[in-house]
């Protein structure tokens, strides 16, 4: 009484000898009708043939590479009528239970971080139904819950008590310093849930599906996620975009131990230590050591690089160096962490460099890099391709060399920055949706929020030369802007780096109050293709930090009536 | 530590944005300096860059298909240590010295390439190995048009000033190209039949060559696109020949044998200079007229067929176009010819007089305006008045751009080249 009959190629338009590039079924699955059995690839596009009955797959006959056309035969299967067939779950032997029926979405997005709910929400916006799987409750990702925007709070703080204690000299003095940690943490998750919780509604107003868990590839166009509960569920998807970001790179040679965080640790502000060493001069140690200094820790530093923040112009870093000094009882650059123990005391840590020594520490921060969110995905279940450092590898529409699988933020590579990330993601829902997008945006800016803060965009003039490329940079020192002196900014520096050819501006750095803020007018100018001309030709608000830029360009066409005139160089005024 | 290299495309003459045709490594590969890592394509030959150094290939930075200019990024490689030594270092001073010192590096299927140190990339600095953005001198939302109607930048002729590329540039390069006679036959011709012949008998498929592929693709745009006109005419080569026997008679094994093409393109040379407009090509309203004589020549090599140009013909003597022309047919037997030995060209001449025949209508060799061509001289009976006379005739044809020039034009032309033939002292004059 069993039937078994022959599942068919159907028509599938006028084409021949297509490709099958995927088999998604092999003998003894279950399959529920219109389940995709085999992926085919035509000249035009990829194309899931799906099964025409629900049943028992009993032999496959096809792999991939095979070539198929109408009527070519793909499987023998023996029906099961509707009411009888077992739960497909069970039959497949998944352990879990199914944690609710099978959807099929438009476009899934793996991580809700600013990258991954700026794709979901653009996509939405452009019609498509979207969900969007976040492994922890709250939306916004390290950015929003533990990273970018915890420390923008706690450094805004940071900075206020020591603007505050900067004017004693000035006349204005305030009484001792009062602490209040719960009150602080209060201030900064306050910050953090305004913006998540405000997440959570732009998803709700587009209809965007939030399903909290872990996600994993479990064929080219499913995913399994794992819930809280122990039960897994199953999602199908047209697209799929990748979001998943990274996590702080944990250094082998440190002990578990609750005195040893990284960037998130570091941001819970649980005490304040007397002694902290920070592992890594990058941005977000720097940043760390900011807040951490402000609030009365002394601070050691790490760097196994020759240099605090490395790549960034070297007249930045010094002018961040000397007005830092003080945070710093020792600063160990070419230096590294041999071995680190703990016990009662705190952390001991055996530092190997110019000046070898063993130091007790009360908190120890990893801020030695960020490593990309690959690895648990089941990429290589599908055939996604990494790099040797686990990037996803995508094209400049942001896919994956599966082409209905993109990839976007921290995961796709460096610089792990949410404002690419954003552009990326838009990018990639763009394309998803059909438009024609692509990453073409010339530079990435970086801003490290410190005390100066410091912004630096495009073209380095340190790196240009060994790039062949022909640059001039025109400097314009703070010490003559009369709203940096009022401000007791005057160390400050606005860079302008100018290609000799063209005269475009190719790159910036800042260095000072709103150094960040100020940055994107060169970041437009270099998109738009300006030169020093026209923005030293624009006018600039007086007296403000920004004018610098202005006058910097000014310094480049040698008309900046604020410098010395031996300071400016006799140039030859860019073309009209 | 690992050195990474980063190998640019070199000078490969006036060429831009020429496509990739095939990559021959894979990401992981292990390659030995002069590895051939892949094949570019010009308008005129198909070349290999081989590698300038030994590594394992790490990342790729073009795909088939990309676009490269010189200086164009690649690939990346790891230097190789497996070697022993680490030549990849001492290399990249040396060719980036030498490349310093010349300017450009040497040409062609020999190109050295040059190779620049790229650090390991800190963790600020990375860009997981995107491919660098375009670089065009346009706003974004310029690039986001371009991208919208899929309009290579790079094409595009800018109107903004200091060559900034507006959005009405876009829009106008569009409709150029969709309103210029450069759309491709198949664009506006309807697609010729194919047949199934296993049908009718046994057959063999047999891929064309890339020179076949490039040329068929050219000759089949001249053809669409020139109105061509062909006249015929003789000349009588009688004295020529015997000339031709007598000075290759008296020199020795070595020198270069004076041949009937060499007097061919001496003749096309001389007849340039006289009639000029034949030295030009069509631009649209306008025509360019040329200066200089530089001439092409047809080679039939076993990739397909060839067109290397001797420059300043007008200003060489016989032997020494000779003598050119053997050693760019050596070149392009060997399959070496660079670009720029194909580039330049004022008209072309094509001769099978080694092979026979009567006359042949030859296609025009974009952008010049005209070909000679010529078949097999043959004994024929002339009547010079008063009785037959045995002469060696040569058919001479000459296919010209009626645009350009006309039938009187023409047959002046082809009149003056059978007088030039007729009677070689005619060169000094």
């Amino acid at each position: 009484m069993e039937s078994v009959i022959d599942i068919f190629v159907p028509d599938i338009g006028d084409f021949k000898d297509v490709q099958i590039v995927e088999v998604l079924v092999k003998d003894g699955d279950i399959v529920d009708a219109e389940q995709g059995l085999i992926v085919v690839e035509s000249d035009k596009a990829t194309m899931e043939i799906p099964s025409p009955i629900a049943g028992f797959i009993k032999k496959v006959f096809l792999k991939i590479g095979d070539k198929v056309s109408r009527g070519t035969v793909i499987a023998k299967a023996q029906p099961i009528a509707p009411d009888r067939a077992p739960s497909k779950a069970a039959a497949q032997n998944v352990s879990a239970v199914s944690g609710g029926g099978e959807e099929r979405f438009d476009l899934v997005v793996i991580g809700g971080g600013p990258g991954g709910y700026s794709a979901a929400y653009r996509a939405a916006d452009l019609g498509l139904r979207v969900a969007m799987i976040e492994r922890y409750q709250a939306l916004g990702g390290v950015c929003l819950n533990v990273g970018c925007i915890p420390s923008k709070a706690l450094l805004h703080i940071a900075a206020a008590k020591e603007e505050a204690e900067s004017i004693a000299d000035k006349g204005v003095r305030f009484g001792s310093l009062e602490l209040d940690l719960n009150a602080l943490r209060s201030f900064k998750d306050g910050t953090v849930k305004k913006l998540t919780d405000g997440l959570g509604q732009m998803a709700r107003a587009r209809d965007v599906r939030i399903i909290n868990g872990l996600a994993r590839f479990v064929a080219s166009n499913r995913l399994a996620i794992d819930l809280d509960t122990g039960a897994s569920r199953y999602v199908e998807f047209e697209k799929c975009i990748i979001a998943t970001g990274s996590s702080a790179n944990k250094l082998s040679v440190f002990p578990q131990d609750k005195r040893i965080v990284t960037s998130t640790g570091a941001l819970q502000l649980e005490t304040i230590p007397k002694q902290m060493l920070v592992v890594g001069a990058g941005i977000i140690g720097l940043e760390m050591a900011t807040i951490y200094s402000a609030l009365g820790a002394r601070i050691d530093l790490v760097e196994r690089l020759p240099s605090m923040l490395a790549g960034v112009d070297p007249d930045a870093v010094k002018i961040w160096q000397s007005r830092n000094a003080h945070r710093f009882q020792h600063i160990d650059l070419n230096a590294g962490v041999v071995s680190a123990m703990t016990d009662s005391n705190g952390v001991s840590v055996e530092i190997e460099g110019a000046k070898p020594g063993r130091r007790i520490y009360d908190l120890v921060l990893q801020s030695a890099g960020r490593v990309p969110n690959s690895a648990n995905l089941g990429l290589e279940k599908i055939g996604i391709r990494r790099d040797a450092k686990g990037f996803v590898a995508v094209d400049r529409q942001m896919r994956t060399n599966l082409p209905h699988v993109f990839a976007i933020g921290d995961v796709a590579g460096n610089p792990m920055l949410a404002h690419k990330a954003v552009h990326e993601g838009h990018v990639a829902a763009e394309a998803a949706a059909g438009l024609k997008s692509f990453f073409d945006a010339k530079i990435v800016p970086n801003v490290a929020y410190t005390d100066p803060e410091v912004a630096w965009v495009g073209v380095m003039e340190h790196e240009a030369a060994s790039s062949g490329r022909r640059v001039r940079s025109a400097k314009f020192s703070w010490a003559a802007s009369g709203r940096a002196i009022a401000s007791g900014a005057s160390y400050g520096m606005t860079k302008l780096i100018i290609d000799q050819e063209t005269h475009r501006i190719v790159g910036g750095v800042i260095v000072g109050p709103h150094a960040g803020d100020m940055i994107g007018e060169i970041c437009l100018a270099i998109e738009m293709g300006a030169d020093a001309i026209d923005i030293s030709k624009t006018i600039h608000p007086h007296p403000t930090f920004g004018e610098t830029i202005g006058l910097a360009a000014e310094v480049y066409e040698g008309v900046c009536t604020d410098v010395l005139p031996g300071a400016k160089r006799s140039t030859r005024r860019a073309s009209h | 530590m690992v050195d990474s290299i980063e190998i640019v495309l070199p000078d490969i003459g006036d060429y831009k944005d020429v496509p990739i045709v095939e990559i021959n490594v894979a990401v992981g590969d292990d390659v030995v300096i002069d590895t051939p890592l892949l094949s570019i394509e010009s308008d005129k030959a198909t070349m290999e860059v081989p590698s300038p150094a030994a590594g394992k290939v790490k990342q790729l930075m073009i795909e088939v298909g990309s676009l490269v200019s010189q200086g164009s990024i690649l690939m990346i490689l790891e230097a190789g240590s497996a070697s022993g030594d680490s030549p990849a270092q001492e290399m990249s001073a040396k060719l980036a010295s030498s490349a310093k010192d010349t300017g450009t590096v040497a040409q062609g299927e020999s190109a050295s390439i040059e190779v620049r140190e790229r650090p390991e990339p800190s963790g600020l600095e990375d860009r997981g190995g995107r491919p660098e953005v375009s670089q065009a001198h346009a706003s974004p939302s310029v690039r986001a048009l371009a991208r919208e109607l899929g309009v290579p930048l790079a094409l595009v002729v800018p109107s903004g000033a200091k060559g900034r590329v507006l959005h009405d540039d876009v829009t106008g390069h569009v409709k150029q190209v969709m309103g210029s006679t450069q759309l491709p036959p198949s664009a506006i011709a309807p697609a010729l039949p194919k047949a199934d012949f296993e049908k009718f008998g046994a057959i063999e498929r047999v891929p064309l060559s890339r020179i076949q592929q490039i040329t068929g693709a050219n000759l089949s745009r001249n053809w669409n696109m020139i109105p061509h006109v062909t006249n015929f005419d003789k000349a009588d080569v009688t004295e020529a020949e015997a000339f031709r026997k007598n000075i290759n008679g008296e020199a020795g094994e070595a020198s270069a044998k004076l041949t009937m093409v060499s007097i061919l393109i001496k003749a096309a040379a001389l007849a340039l200079k006289k009639y000029p407009r034949f030295n030009s090509s069509f631009d649209q309203d306008a025509l360019i007229l040329k200066k200089y004589i530089h001439i092409g020549f047809a080679v039939d090599t076993p990739k397909g067929l060839v067109v290397p140009v001797i420059r300043d013909c007008d200003k060489k003597g016989l032997i020494e176009i000779a003598s050119e022309m053997r050693a760019l047919a050596d070149k392009a037997l060997g399959g070496q010819l660079s670009p720029v030995d194909m580039q330049g060209g004022c008209i072309s001449v094509s001769s099978l007089g080694g092979v026979g025949g009567h006359g042949f209508t030859p296609i025009i060799n974009a952008p010049e305006v005209a070909i000679l061509g010529a078949g097999r001289a043959v004994t024929e009976a002339v009547w010079d008045g008063s009785g037959f006379q045995p002469r060696r005739m040569l058919p001479i044809t000459l296919s010209w751009d009626h645009r350009v020039v006309d039938g009187v034009a023409a047959a002046r032309f082809l009149g003056f080249v059978a007088t030039l033939l007729n009677d070689l002292r005619r060169y000094a004059l």
